[in-house]
């Protein structure tokens, strides 16, 4: 038995090794490097064998230690099972220690602008990744074009705070009222729709939106872009350097010394208050009768019909909400950069959001976390080695399917207990 | 005119070429249990997808009689069915919510009642005490029916890690839930071994005659059939070739023709 299965092992890994050279062989083998107007072929032999080697080697491994499922020992189950227990058992401790540490970040001696502007990204897309988790982790609505209504959010923000002047805290909900539109928008026509057909439309919808924001150039100022955006203000005191005469703004009124991070800090706590309100608003909605709706309906959507649940109102609903906070997401960008164009809502973000939903774990709050913290901590540890920077995200998205094949964090807690509601 | 629960008059429902339900009549009493029988194709799982709103009826009527109220059920569309008229159902293959808990099922069943409570989420967010009574409420009713069916131990597992027997009860229970008038069960005892079927008989009787609730019953295990039904339809292509109570049916000769054919 065990010699078969050694022997397998060692055909199924010479097999990888020719799928790599028959794939790599012609893609990294071959160089044409342009010479003197010639067209001339630098084959790279060594490097196509060092890449056949490992992939032949890996795929050894990982049939010998991952795959193995004769042996009890076999590091996906033992690891698999040490993460998600450790995670059920001190979840709540973690997640405090989490919030904690976020409160506490800008604060801690080694934080300095870099790690600030990262830890806002990082946030921000936390904060998508809570907003799409209800459409997909929920409600089980395969979205593609979550980026449409964080365009929409950015750029009513932009529109309303450029020609009226109003405020953060006016333009907020606006935008996410008019992003939480069009989920009704998209949702009306999808709502026959299911898995890959959804998934169709609602990328097409994606780009629909942002070719829309290229060409409607009296609105959206097209390929250029809406610059001029008003930073938000402390309550009305606005973070500058040199105020205009008679002006009250943060450091004056406080009487402290300029410093730019002060600016980068609010941002952060601004970001880190909104991310947590779609976190509690979520939880919170999750055991009210509309969320265990969305996810009767991810299960079973004829069984719903057949309970009188409508299928209609709490799917769109579903998109509803989850567009409004990728709308409020929006309006953050929107404030952060000041400037914002077409190129930041491609489908790669989308795509990078839907990535974080599906590897976190569908529907696992926590698992949004994690893999946002290892998918962009990733790409930006690889900041420096710009072109191996999606070979890395491709990896991490590879080893977490590998061990652990249904997200990082899988298991779903009931919305409600007997035990508890009954103790009460 | 006696007061029958649901009157079903010339149901008539034809996919293309093909007529699934010819002209079909009976009717169901309340507290009482109708079944509806015949061999594989007969139509019998057409007549509940009509009945339940599944599929639009190409012709005839289908009335539940309420209290005071006469309601067409052809002017329902599904969820409808279930939400305004109470008429519930489960169905052939099972259709639970696996990954949602026990308890989970049966209070996604109790739905609409909720969604009221909670002020379309509005009170629930800010957890109105109505709001909480009512989720209390269905609690304790899920609770009630959990004890019934003897899995209130099992009322916080996933629904899809019970035992094939305790899913067929907790989906009728489920159905149960919404506090419908009419009951359509299709074929509840389907896979059940002899001491299961003996205890599905039990909490079918006991819902007839404690809730006062009607059943249509389609089933093929003859055993429950004729012990727990009051009345029974025969259908054979789409027709009904018979009715009559248990004993009847057993004796008829032309049920014994459908289902084995003629002697030669």
């Amino acid at each position: 038995m065990e010699k078969k299965f050694f022997q397998t092992s060692i055909k199924d890994s010479l097999f990888t090794g020719l799928i790599a050279l028959a794939l790599f062989g012609p893609i990294v083998g071959l160089r044409t490097v342009a010479k003197n107007e010639v067209l001339e072929v630098h084959p790279k032999w060594f490097i196509v064998l060092i890449i056949v080697i490992v992939c032949a080697v890996g795929r050894f491994l990982t049939n010998l230690y991952v795959y193995n499922r004769d042996q009890k020992t076999g590091i996906q189950t033992s690891i698999g099972k040490s993460i998600s227990n450790f995670l059920d058992t001190k979840g709540y401790q973690i997640a405090l220690t989490a919030i904690i540490f976020s409160v506490i970040f800008p604060f801690l001696p080694f934080t300095d602008r870099y790690l600030m502007d990262i830890a806002i990204m990082m946030l921000t897309y936390i904060m998508l990744g809570w907003g799409l988790n209800i459409v997909i982790g929920l409600a089980g609505l395969l979205d593609l074009g979550y980026v449409a209504f964080y365009a929409v959010g950015a750029y009513s923000y932009a529109l309303f705070a450029i020609h009226f002047g109003w405020s953060f805290w006016i333009c907020l909900p606006i935008a996410g009222i008019f992003a939480a539109m069009f989920g009704v928008l998209l949702g009306f026509p999808v709502l026959r729709l299911r898995g890959d057909y959804l998934a169709i439309v609602t990328l097409a919808f994606g780009e629909m939106i942002r070719i829309l924001l290229l060409n409607w150039y009296q609105l959206t100022k097209g390929p250029d872009g809406l610059t001029g955006i008003p930073r938000p203000s402390f309550f009305g005191l606005p973070f500058k350097s040199f105020p205009d005469e008679g002006e009250q703004t943060f450091h004056t009124f406080f009487g402290i010394e300029y410093d730019p991070m002060q600016r980068i800090i609010f941002l952060y706590y601004l970001i880190l208050v909104l991310a947590l309100i779609t976190n509690l608003f979520t939880i919170k909605i999750r055991r009210l009768p509309i969320g265990r709706a969305w996810e009767a309906l991810r299960e079973d959507e004829i069984a719903c019909k057949s309970l009188g649940v409508n299928p209609r109102n709490t799917k769109l609903t579903a998109f509803a909400i989850g567009a409004m906070f990728g709308g409020f997401a929006g309006s953050f960008f929107a404030t952060r950069q000041a400037f914002i164009s077409p190129e930041s809502f491609t489908f790669i973000e989308s795509a990078i959001i839907v990535a974080i939903v599906v590897l976190g774990g569908m529907g696992s709050q926590t698992g949004v976390v994690l893999a946002t913290v290892f998918l962009i901590g990733l790409i930006e540890v690889f900041r420096d080695f710009e072109s191996y920077r999606m070979i890395a995200f491709g990896g991490a998205m590879v080893l977490i399917m590998i061990f652990r094949p249904r997200g990082i964090l899988a298991t779903r807690k009931p919305t409600i207990t007997l035990e508890k509601s009954s103790s009460k | 005119m006696s007061q029958k629960l649901l009157d079903v008059e010339n149901l008539t429902m034809k996919f293309g070429g093909l007529v699934a339900i010819d002209n079909l009549s009976f009717s169901a009493d309340k507290d009482k249990i109708t079944s509806i029988i015949g061999p594989n194709g007969a139509g019998k799982t057409t007549v509940f997808n009509c009945l339940t709103g599944f599929y639009k009826a190409s012709a005839g009527s289908m009335f539940l009689n309420k209290e005071n109220e006469r309601l067409n059920l052809r002017k329902f569309s599904d969820f409808k069915v279930a939400q305004k008229a109470g008429v519930a159902r489960t169905f052939q293959n099972i259709r639970l919510f696996p990954q949602m808990s026990v308890l989970e099922n049966l209070m996604v069943a109790q739905h609409n009642k909720l969604m009221d409570a909670s002020g379309f989420t509005i009170l629930g967010l800010f957890n109105s005490p109505s709001f909480v009574k009512k989720e209390k409420e269905a609690v304790g009713i899920s609770k009630y029916w959990l004890d019934i069916i003897g899995l209130t131990h099992r009322a916080d597992d996933d629904a899809g890690d019970l035992p094939y027997g305790d899913q067929r009860k907790l989906e009728i229970v489920r159905a149960m839930c919404i506090n419908p008038h009419l009951l359509c069960l299709d074929e509840p005892a389907a896979g059940l071994n002899a001491k299961e079927s003996a205890e599905l008989n039990k909490l079918l009787l006991f819902i007839k005659n404690e809730k006062k609730t009607g059943i249509l019953l389609i089933e093929h295990d003859m055993s429950v059939v004729m012990e727990i039904s009051d009345h029974v339809v025969v259908l054979n292509y789409g027709k009904k070739i018979f009715q009559g109570s248990a004993k009847e049916t057993k004796n008829s000769p032309e049920v014994i023709e459908a289902y084995l054919g003629t002697e030669e």
